[in-house]
């Protein structure tokens, strides 16, 4: 705007973005510092009330504000910052510096060193003017013998750093639904991507809205895997028409660990695919049909075409997409909520088999009080989607342009 | 690519797509086949039950909508996703206006800063609102809830209008300026009817989370009954052993049917911003 300046200027951009700073001040900022702050200190159930008197209380703390009535008059001792300050942060990250924590994790990453000499091997190739192997090659066989490794070596391995602590536990269990679930939406959507958008398919449009409707659904996942949930219960839909199908009786699918686990992954998979379809059908639509002439002239094949032209073309819009959608998998909270509330349990006081991070941290926080831990919990969270937020602003380049 | 594939091909693609299709729908398509069934019959299905009605009977609606508070958590939640649209319109255009058509210090850090702030999810900071909620004696109240929707949407919303201002040609406000505008009369009377359809994606939006949410509105507002909204209150019937199935499935229908179709058209204005809107989680 041009012609305007000074005071002026300053209180109507104010004005104009007040309310923001105040909803940003109050709902995001405000809560993130007494999470910092409540995490050094042993604030739980049995602790629940403050001493306004004490550290940054009477600051921080809304019971200690001079206007808040009918405050909960404490009962026993109030909480305080605990002494070493870090005991919460060492209770949730503990098992991890001992050395078979340590040892556990050192073993699974070397079980992957073949996907990453792979992925460098496969940049090599690309180097080449005639590729000797092709990529899919390659890759298959990191994969295959990362997988074979992780079989021999790694399932001890897991099982020890599961062992190493809550952190660990959640941790790893979160990271293996969010690795177990991103390729299998992405293979699912770009196979359904492909389909659709196939020349002279009858009733596009008409499959692009049926095939959306999964994700359309997921906005009230709560309720929407309730209905999943009645499905794999024991006198469930699943169970029935096994039964009346085949006569055979099913097991009681959600009181399995591995089934469960599986299950979380099917749900959220089919909550989840169309955000690829969708994504993928928007990249292909921005390929030029010349590129498929041209190597249909020079005699290329359908997969020759996929893994040539089609995969390299749709790669800039499609990584933003697995990046998002992996951050997003790592926060999922309703379907799990809804399907096993995080079971089926280990044990008193020791994670279920699905209690990924959020479940964790909601049943931490909602059900047991263990305040000062969890948001000790919620701080290492937090620095890991930030870190993961910023990569993903490098990798998408979304701010590019807009923030200049 | 371009050839249209070979016959058996076609034939395996419509494969693949009926099966998926029926596999999208069937959870939804089961849930209307419940919601009509006798109530004890749920347990005792044939296999012509599971596809197709073979009895209708609307006694699960009558109960939802006769006999239990259900109608008044639906308008709870009407009313406080109406109330968060609203107020997420006020609060985001504005904003939006002020990142888009100003330039000051601080601008782009704060478009960041508000993309790192979303990066901590609403869940871990709900003991912390409810503190300040509580403080501010809006703890359990309707008031408090549209006050922590508006916020949830804030930075998505902010981001998407801020895109659609930026193409919006800055011409017809210098335009007006000439004229004589103000910045404010400038935003109203020129920015904002341009804007109509990107504000129609802010509405939704807004909407949809008031509507659709179970965290917050379960946490923030737990009780009386008559307060409830109707997703949270939804999920607690369905745990309840006292309540039969068929009438959970009739409220899921109320509920998730309209929200399934908004979504729906919501769609084809998604789809553009689609990489921006996993940003929101």
């Amino acid at each position: 705007m041009v012609g305007w300046s000074g005071r002026r200027k300053a209180l109507t951009i104010l004005a104009f973005t007040l309310p923001t700073i105040l909803g940003l001040l109050i709902f995001n900022i405000y809560p993130l510092v007494l999470n910092t702050y409540t995490s050094f200190t042993n604030n739980n159930k049995f602790h629940p009330n403050p001493d306004c008197t004490a550290g940054l209380n009477g600051v921080l703390v809304p019971y200690c504000w001079p206007f808040f009535a009918g405050a909960p008059k404490g009962l026993g001792v109030p909480f305080k910052i605990i002494e070493p300050i870090y005991a919460n942060y060492q209770t949730i990250m503990g098992g991890l510096i001992t050395q078979p924590g340590i040892l556990s994790l050192l073993t699974i990453i070397a079980c992957l060193v073949p996907v990453f000499l792979a992925s460098q091997l496969d940049k090599r190739f690309e180097r080449q003017l005639i590729r000797t192997i092709p990529s899919s090659v390659v890759w298959l066989t990191g994969i295959l013998l990362a997988l074979l490794l992780l079989w021999l070596f790694g399932l001890s391995a897991w099982n020890k750093m599961i062992d190493s602590g809550d952190f660990m536990a959640v941790m790893a269990r979160t990271v293996l639904f969010v690795v177990l679930r991103v390729p299998i939406t992405f293979v699912l959507g770009l196979m359904l991507a492909l389909i659709v958008n196939s020349p002279g398919l009858p009733g596009k449009t008409f499959w692009r809205v049926v095939l959306f409707v999964p994700w359309a659904a997921s906005s009230v996942a709560i309720l929407t895997s309730l209905v999943w949930q009645f499905f794999f219960r024991e006198q469930g839909t699943i169970n029935q028409l096994l039964n009346l199908a085949f006569g055979f009786k099913g097991p009681v699918w959600l009181n399995d660990s591995n089934y469960a686990f599986a299950i979380i992954i099917l749900v959220d998979v089919w909550y989840s695919y169309p955000f690829f379809m969708i994504a993928i059908l928007g990249a292909l639509s921005s390929i030029s049909n010349d590129v498929y002439e041209a190597a249909e002239i020079d005699g290329a094949n359908y997969w020759q075409e996929l893994t040539g032209i089609t995969l390299p073309m749709i790669r800039p819009a499609i990584l933003p997409a697995i990046v998002l959608t992996s951050i997003t998998a790592f926060q999922m909270f309703g379907t799990v909520w809804a399907i096993t509330q995080g079971g089926p349990t280990k044990g008193a006081g020791v994670p279920g088999s699905t209690e990924f991070v959020m479940v964790y941290a909601y049943k931490q926080i909602f059900q047991l009080g263990n305040y000062g831990t969890a948001t000790a919990f919620a701080t290492i969270i937090f620095i890991v989607l930030f870190t993961a937020t910023l990569y993903s602003l490098r990798v998408t380049q979304l701010t590019k342009g807009a923030t200049a | 690519m371009i050839r249209p594939p070979s016959r058996l091909g076609r034939t395996i693609q419509m494969i693949i797509l009926i099966l998926m299709g029926v596999i999208a729908l069937y959870p939804i398509y089961f849930t209307i086949l419940a919601s009509g069934r006798p109530g004890q019959s749920l347990y005792t299905l044939n296999l012509a039950g599971m596809f197709f009605p073979t009895t209708w009977t609307w006694d699960n609606f009558r109960a939802m909508l006769v006999q239990s508070p259900f109608p008044l958590w639906v308008f709870n939640s009407l009313k406080v996703a109406s109330a968060t649209t609203v107020l997420s319109i006020v609060v985001v255009t504005s904003a939006a206006f002020a990142f888009s058509r100003f330039s000051f210090r601080g601008r782009s850090f704060g478009l960041i800063l508000m993309l790192g702030l979303q990066a901590y999810p609403g869940l871990l900071s709900l003991s912390a609102i409810t503190m300040i909620l509580t403080a501010f004696q809006l703890y359990g109240k309707h008031t408090g809830l549209v006050l922590a929707y508006t916020t949830g949407t804030l930075v998505f919303s902010t981001w998407n209008l801020k895109g659609y201002f930026d193409t919006i040609p800055i011409d017809l406000e210098e335009a007006g300026m000439i004229d004589g505008c103000g910045p404010v009369q400038s935003f109203l009377l020129i920015a904002l009817p341009l804007a109509r359809p990107a504000l129609a994606i802010t509405a939704l939006l807004g909407f949809l989370s008031g509507w659709s949410d179970f965290v917050f509105a379960s946490a923030l507002v737990p009780a009386p009954d008559s307060m409830k909204l109707a997703v949270p209150a939804l999920y607690g019937l369905s745990n309840s052993l006292s309540t039969p199935w068929g009438q959970f499935a009739a409220g899921f229908i109320i509920v998730v049917i309209p929200t399934i179709i908004l979504f729906l058209w919501l769609q084809r204005y998604l789809e553009a911003g689609l990489t921006l809107g996993g940003v929101k989680g």
